[in-house]
């Protein structure tokens, strides 16, 4: 860190591959300059305005940023290969019940709910993916947002612009959580496509025995959506701080993977029972709420508390350690 | 390092705090807060109070709310044996959400994952439904010739609050001292505390502590601590309650389609049934054999035992010298109850006297001593105790 500081302070500051802090703040702080550069000549004339102006062009800036971030994950085809493999899923769970279903007696209650209602298998699915296999795609995503254009050498250019770090973590983290979003509802749309084909629509049958209209299920497969999106938002979080520590994107999600996995062998060991509420993965499971008649507001909460927490939490931790690189590929 | 580093890193740091303290807040705000939020009263006034208040016309107020049990008995390590198992009560943490809205009109619902139990009673007719196994049993309850009343308490329901403060209100006595605590809250609600602590040196509870609600004088929480230990051994109560009548539909069941519906009647009549009379006979039998030791606190079950009659029931042989009906029929399926006895077993102590010698196990709560001459003795005292009770023939 000091030899990157010696560097810039002595040499042009034009050397190449080297993005020590201090410039890209000059950077930043050359945009608000317009803003700010003459209180004096006119107090309350034309640095209102043009303060607005400038606020305005960096909102643009920002949503102009984002476009091309989100552009580039959903033109990637490594990532729509991912949406592809997860929309594949609920096909294969569908099929295996039709052919499944119907023949064996000892099923569990949820198997014969599925072939009993087009609407459960979006639950089912849900349940299934939610532990490992959403993750991997968040994590991928998240966990090559930064690590990924400081490995392919492009953050430099990224930060030489005058985007600023802040805006610059900012929309890689809102271009994860658009990706977990998009995740979650393309699992839940291939489910009900899939549930629809194969099975009976009609009246859902909730967990609590009460039955409810299809509109009714509908609705709460959007709750589940919010949910579960909510969710892999915040292991995006956990995926983003990790990718602010390393220039290689695989230590990134690997890293994270790590620790979904970990966390689910924590959850699997009775002894460590007091520690299970507070650990991400509990949370994701947690959308089985909605298939209670009332449906169990209180676990949502508190599901969507813990989501913010970690989103908190690993966001000013991102920030922080980004916001203080020097950036030296 | 820069200067800025260190303010940047405080804000992570100040993230991590802010969540901390919102975690650890509920218990730490309930400590702080030392002012009587309700006037003071003593334990006599409150009990009156609460009965008049269970007693009363229309019964106890309706409710709703999540009960949480807690048990850390330091039990050995029970080899898991499925959710719906009794036996998985004595160890971890259980929620239930219950709905109560007239003496004859309540719901008990467990929630676990992607599966749910419900208890639904209401007035003469009550349903069981279980989502795992798809299956709606209706409980047609049988009035009048049982000895329960208007009132039937199904089993399940043992687990609020109410049944467990009676139970343990009713050893209240001589051997016990009772102080009241008027500032602490439970649910987030001021509760009295009713806190009953045993006279006896050699009993293993430091104090049972039972929380009324303030407003209602509805049991709200039980504890119970053992001594040497800062955290309750058990602790039954709701994290969160309120006092309206709960929706209409709680309480109304219809059994989806595709369900299994089967029918059961409780009552006397399930008693019938040759295994039943076994069952009757060798409790009488047991009750005639067995007597209590020491009194109050420190009282000490002793009950004939033996240890082969146990095994031999447990593995399900029918041995022709074991007892028709031996306690190893009382597990329910599902728990494996060799297992279970062997892995108690293990964890026995063997010890010696001049009383003879055998196999002690030793909880937070509870001291067991399976004597080789074939007895059993149960009680909620220290081993010392135990071992004198056993020296008493």
């Amino acid at each position: 860190m000091s030899t990157a500081e010696s560097a810039t302070s002595t040499a042009t500051r034009r050397t190449p591959g080297l993005v020590p802090v201090t410039e890209t703040m000059r950077t930043t702080e050359r945009t608000e300059e317009p803003a700010t550069d003459h209180p004096a000549a006119g107090p309350s004339g034309p640095s209102a305005p043009s303060g607005r102006r400038s606020a305005a062009r960096a909102t643009w800036a920002f949503w102009r940023l984002l476009g091309s971030e989100l552009g580039l994950t959903f033109r990637r085809p490594r990532n729509l290969v991912m949406l592809a493999v997860l929309a594949a899923v609920p096909v294969v769970i569908g099929v295996t019940l039709r052919l499944v279903g119907g023949s064996d007696d000892g099923m569990g209650g949820i198997i014969q709910a599925v072939a009993g209602n087009s609407l459960m298998l979006t639950f089912v699915s849900f349940s299934f993916l939610v532990l490992l296999l959403m993750p991997v795609a968040i994590s991928v995503v998240a966990g090559d947002s930064i690590a990924g254009e400081a490995g392919g050498g492009t953050l430099r250019y990224l930060l030489a612009a005058p985007a600023g770090r802040t805006r610059l973590l900012a929309v890689k983290y809102l271009n994860a959580v658009v990706y977990a979003y998009a995740v979650t509802a393309v699992v839940a749309l291939s489910a009900l496509l899939t549930g629809l084909v194969l099975f009976p629509a009609g009246p859902v049958t909730l967990l609590s025995g009460t039955t409810i209209p299809v509109l009714d299920g509908l609705v709460r497969i959007a709750i589940t959506v919010g949910y579960v999106g909510a969710g892999m938002a915040a292991l995006a979080a956990i995926a983003l701080a990790l990718s602010t520590f390393t220039e290689v994107s695989i230590g990134a999600i690997a890293g994270t993977m790590v620790l979904v996995i970990v966390c689910q062998v924590l959850r699997a060991i009775p002894e460590l029972g007091s520690i299970t509420p507070y650990l991400l993965p509990t949370k994701f499971t947690n959308f089985d709420a909605v298939l209670r008649s009332p449906i169990d507001t209180g676990a949502l909460a508190d599901g969507l508390l813990t989501f913010g927490a970690y989103i908190l939490l690993f966001g000013t931790i991102a920030w922080a350690r980004f916001s203080g690189k020097d950036i030296t590929s | 390092m820069r200067r800025g580093t260190f303010v940047r890193w405080g804000v992570p740091i100040a993230a991590a705090a802010v969540i901390g303290a919102a975690i650890g807040a509920g218990p730490v705000i309930a400590a702080v807060s030392g002012e009587p939020a309700l006037p003071e009263r003593s334990a006599a006034q409150l009990l009156a109070d609460a009965v008049a208040a269970t007693n009363k016309e229309g019964g106890a107020a309706p409710m709703s709310g999540t009960v949480q049990q807690t048990s850390s008995l330091g039990l050995p390590a029970l080899p898991s044996s499925g959710s719906a198992s009794p036996l998985s009560l004595l160890s971890g943490s259980h929620e239930v959400k219950v709905w109560f809205g007239a003496a004859d009109k309540l719901r008990v619902a467990m929630p676990t994952q992607l599966n749910e139990t419900n208890l639904i009673l209401n007035g003469g007719e009550g349903w069981y439904w279980d989502s795992a196994t798809n299956t709606a049993t209706k409980l047609t309850i049988k009035k009048g010739d049982t000895h329960t009343p208007a009132t039937p308490v199904p089993q399940p329901s043992d687990l609020t609050p109410q049944q467990v403060a009676e139970r343990v209100l009713a050893h209240a006595d001589e051997h016990t001292a009772v102080r009241v605590i008027n500032n602490a809250e439970v649910a987030g609600r001021p509760v009295y505390q009713l806190v009953l602590s045993p006279k006896e040196e050699g009993s293993l509870v430091q104090e049972v502590r039972i929380a009324l609600d303030g407003e209602t004088y509805v049991p709200l929480q039980v504890q119970v601590y053992a001594k040497g230990s800062a955290e309750p051994a058990f602790q039954l109560g709701f994290t969160q309650v309120t006092f309206t009548p709960p929706a209409a539909e709680n309480f109304t069941f219809t059994p989806p389609p595709g369900a299994k519906v089967e029918e059961k009647t409780i009552g006397l009549e399930d008693m019938r049934g040759k295994q039943a009379e076994q069952h009757a006979e060798h409790a009488e039998r047991v009750a005639s054999e067995a007597k209590v030791v020491g009194d109050g606190w420190a009282s000490v079950a002793v009950i004939p035992f033996s240890l082969s009659d146990l095994t031999a029931a447990a593995t399900g042989t029918p041995d022709a010298s074991a007892t028709p009906g031996g306690p190893g029929e009382h597990f329910g399926e599902g728990a494996d109850p060799q297992a279970l006895l062997d892995s108690v077993l293990k964890s026995a102590t063997p010890v010696s006297g001049t009383w003879g010698s055998g196999k002690l196990i030793k909880t937070k709560l509870v001291t067991a001593l399976l004597t080789d001459d074939g007895r059993l003795l149960v009680g909620a005292v220290t081993p010392e105790e135990i071992t004198k009770a056993a020296g008493t023939k």
